[in-house]
């Protein structure tokens, strides 16, 4: 079974009817492995479909949740159920409750670091005091405005006015809350999450390979949410004056948010400032700018000191990478396509009216990146199916095009696993016109496939 | 991109096509059990199904049952019709299923339990009608079709569902405008059956409910009937479940009752 992914969410959705027999069925550790490959906050298994279980039925998840818990600190638990599911859970485990539980997914949300999610005002209720404190702790550093009510009448009193919350928490529970360097992706800015005590250690749990390829894709905008950080030693203060001089080759800027100094020494984020790493109070002081998202995250044809060349291993793979995005656009469009032609040089786009692009990085045994430029009516076609309606939401087209080239990116991994070559895949990135695509790719080398959807030219290209 | 026609080509493909198929059924329509029976004698593979079905577990005869005559006798019209469908479906269904990880005994099974616990919730009901009997064994049948629609472009659809939460169902609508549902339907139409059953199974489909209470009534119980089964660890792993949506909410004023028939702890 796979998992849905939103928001740092990772979550299963079970169908009927969840027994001995049925529950270790639904869900495999390989499940739950592919969906930690996605960067999730939480795993988490949704009883909105399940009409009847029993603890025998529950049992085989809430292993799972323990070794995912114990392995990866994530929080684990169930979601999406009514009062009379909540109860019954209740009874069946009692004090041996060690995952989490959520009335609804939104609810979940709101405690992962997700900041789309921001300010919200909630209103808490659980007759377990130690509870009620946990979740409005969590909440408002989740920056929420939580509103508790200390008993179930004042609860009931409150809750009638509907509309002073955004949402309503009660029937929810939070086992033991786990902590990790997490990405997330908003806009084309990607939002790494620490917590806790920075030291030595932050080499061996940050992504460096992840971060590297970002860069190399395109992303110009990499934010720390260091809210949970309570002080930092001189280890993961070489490491991140580090990190900020690789960022420099490619003008790309890394922020501190919501870090304080209390406990770790001033000197430490002067050291930081001077390696060029900013600092916010607020995540909104990035995100809900637009100006600056936008001179942040925007690069300037960065000089990026060692420009790489194509290799013949990638050139022999090309015919792979175009039959991987042929297939799936043709079956995104319902349309054939015809190659027009094919050389090796810089990029160059003839017209550059109405185009929309988006690349993807790839690095393992051969590494590099795929470009690819869609007139709109091409890319409208091909959301089409993946949202199952028509839209002029630029904003939607581009998510969904960023969807696609993932698609493409799965299939490009898969036909050279094929071949005994091993990729991972970077997360997609758009560009809303031609320009922001050249100021991450002019200049680059690389094969360049002219292709001809109907009357659509579509525009393939592989560099490194 | 799969096409209207190519859903109606593999739907021409379904039987009934062979001589003594074809007497069966007729004299099964016509309630005539010893010519029916006779008539499927002919048949070896068609005989042979039958034993093999009847004297499965879930059928829950003690003793070996052989003859046909004999088997159609104790299935009565209803029933045995039904036997016959399921028959049919099995000539069409794959040697090698490759989207839904089933096989020739898995499938057998999963049109038996469909079939059995029908019967008893159609008795529970209090509903004796042969052509309703029979329309459980239209959701294989379009299992069968959407295997083949799907193997098409199986590689798609695979990497289409591990980047993007859809189920199948709507995959299916949305690549030839025909949900599992639609397909039954035009499987009954092939099969000449009464245009209740097209609705019965349309109702079942839990977002398109029928305004006659009956006909609804059925379909909800039909939905629940196929999450009961799908829940089961082999369809699961079949990759069944999450075949189609669960609406829940469609079929919770009859869970209690449904609960009590199948005896359901």
């Amino acid at each position: 079974m796979r998992a849905t992914v939103k928001d740092g969410l990772g979550v299963f959705h079970p169908q009927g009817f969840l027994d001995g027999v049925s529950g270790t069925a639904f869900l495999s550790i390989e499940d739950i492995e592919a969906t930690l490959k996605l960067n999730v906050d939480m795993v988490l298994v949704s009883l909105k479909k399940v009409i009847f279980f029993n603890r025998n039925g529950l049992d085989p998840f809430i292993k799972l949740f323990q070794k995912v818990r114990s392995n990866n600190h994530l929080i684990v638990g169930f979601c999406d159920y009514d009062h009379k599911k909540y109860d019954t859970i209740m009874k069946f485990y009692k004090d041996e409750l060690m995952f989490s539980l959520f009335k609804t997914h939104e609810i979940a949300a709101l405690f992962t670091t997700s900041f789309k999610n921001k300010s919200k005002n909630l209103l808490i209720y659980s007759d377990d005091k130690s509870q009620r404190a946990a979740m409005a702790i969590e909440l408002h550093d989740a920056g929420h405005n939580p509103i508790v009510a200390q008993t179930k009448k004042e609860f009931e009193e409150k809750a009638k006015n509907k509309e002073l919350y955004d949402l309503i928490i009660e029937d929810t529970f939070l086992g033991q809350m786990g902590q990790k360097v997490a990405t997330r992706v908003t806009g084309n800015a990607i939002i790494y999450t620490v917590s806790s005590f920075l030291d030595a250690e932050i080499g061996n749990t940050f992504n460096i390979a992840y971060h590297n390829n970002s860069l190399n894709v395109g992303f110009r905008l990499f934010i720390f949410d260091a809210y949970k950080v309570v002080s930092m030693n001189v280890h993961a203060l070489n490491f991140f004056s580090k990190l900020a001089s690789s960022a420099a080759e490619y003008n790309a800027t890394i922020c501190f948010v919501g870090m304080t100094f209390e406990k770790t020494p001033l000197t430490f984020k002067e050291t930081l400032e001077d390696s060029g790493i900013m600092f916010f109070d607020q995540m909104d002081d990035i995100l809900g700018d637009k100006e600056l998202l936008k001179e942040l995250g925007a690069s300037s044809a960065a000089a990026i000191k060692n420009k790489r060349v194509l290799n013949k291993k990638i050139v022999t793979e090309t015919s792979n990478f175009i039959e991987a995005t042929v297939a799936t656009i043709e079956m995104m469009t319902n349309s054939k396509a015809i190659k027009e032609a094919v050389k090796m040089n810089q990029i160059e786009i003839k017209e550059r009216e109405d185009k929309i692009a988006s690349s993807i990085g790839f690095y393992g045994d051969i590494d590099g990146m795929v470009i690819l430029v869609f007139p709109q009516g091409i890319a409208k076609t091909a959301c089409e199916l993946l949202i199952g309606e028509k839209t002029d939401d630029q904003e939607l087209i581009l998510d969904t095009l960023a969807e696609l080239v993932n698609i493409v990116g799965g299939k490009v991994k898969t036909l050279l696993s094929d071949e005994g070559i091993s990729v991972d895949i970077t997360l997609p990135r758009t560009y809303p016109n031609i320009e922001s695509l050249f100021d991450v790719a002019e200049g680059k080398k690389g094969i360049q496939v002219d292709l001809k959807f109907n009357d659509d030219k579509f525009l393939f290209f592989l560099t490194r | 991109m799969i096409t209207q026609e190519k859903i109606d080509s593999f739907i021409a493909k379904i039987p009934p096509s062979p001589k003594a198929l074809r007497e069966t059924i007729v004299a099964l329509n016509a309630g005539e059990l010893p010519k029916a029976a006779r008539a499927a004698e002919q048949d070896r593979a068609l005989s042979s199904y039958l034993k093999h079905l009847v004297n499965k577990p879930i059928y829950g005869f003690t003793r070996e049952v052989e003859e046909i005559s004999q088997i159609f006798g104790i299935l009565g019209v209803a029933r045995s019709q039904q036997a016959v469908y399921s028959y049919m479906l099995t000539l069409l269904s794959p040697d090698k299923w490759q989207l839904f990880k089933l096989n020739k005994n898995t499938f057998h099974d999963l049109q038996a339990e469909l079939a059995v616990s029908w019967n008893k919730i159609l008795k529970h009901l209090n509903i004796n009608d042969k052509e309703i009997e029979s329309a459980i064994s239209l959701l294989p049948a379009s299992i069968i079709v959407s295997e083949a629609l799907f193997n098409e472009k199986i590689q798609d659809i695979t990497l289409l569902r591990t980047t993007h939460d859809i189920d199948l169902n709507t995959i299916l609508k949305r690549l030839c405008n025909m949900d599992l549902f639609d397909i039954c339907e035009r499987i009954a139409q092939k099969w000449e059956m009464d245009d209740k059953i097209a609705k019965i199974i349309q109702s079942a489909s839990g977002i398109k409910p029928s305004e006659d209470e009956q006909i609804n009534t059925l379909g909800k119980w039909m939905h629940l009937l196929l999450f009961f089964t799908l829940s089961k660890p082999q369809y699961i792993e079949a990759g069944l479940n999450d075949f189609i949506d669960f609406q829940i909410d469609f079929v919770a004023d009859i869970y209690e009752e449904f609960a009590t028939v199948m005896e359901i702890a």
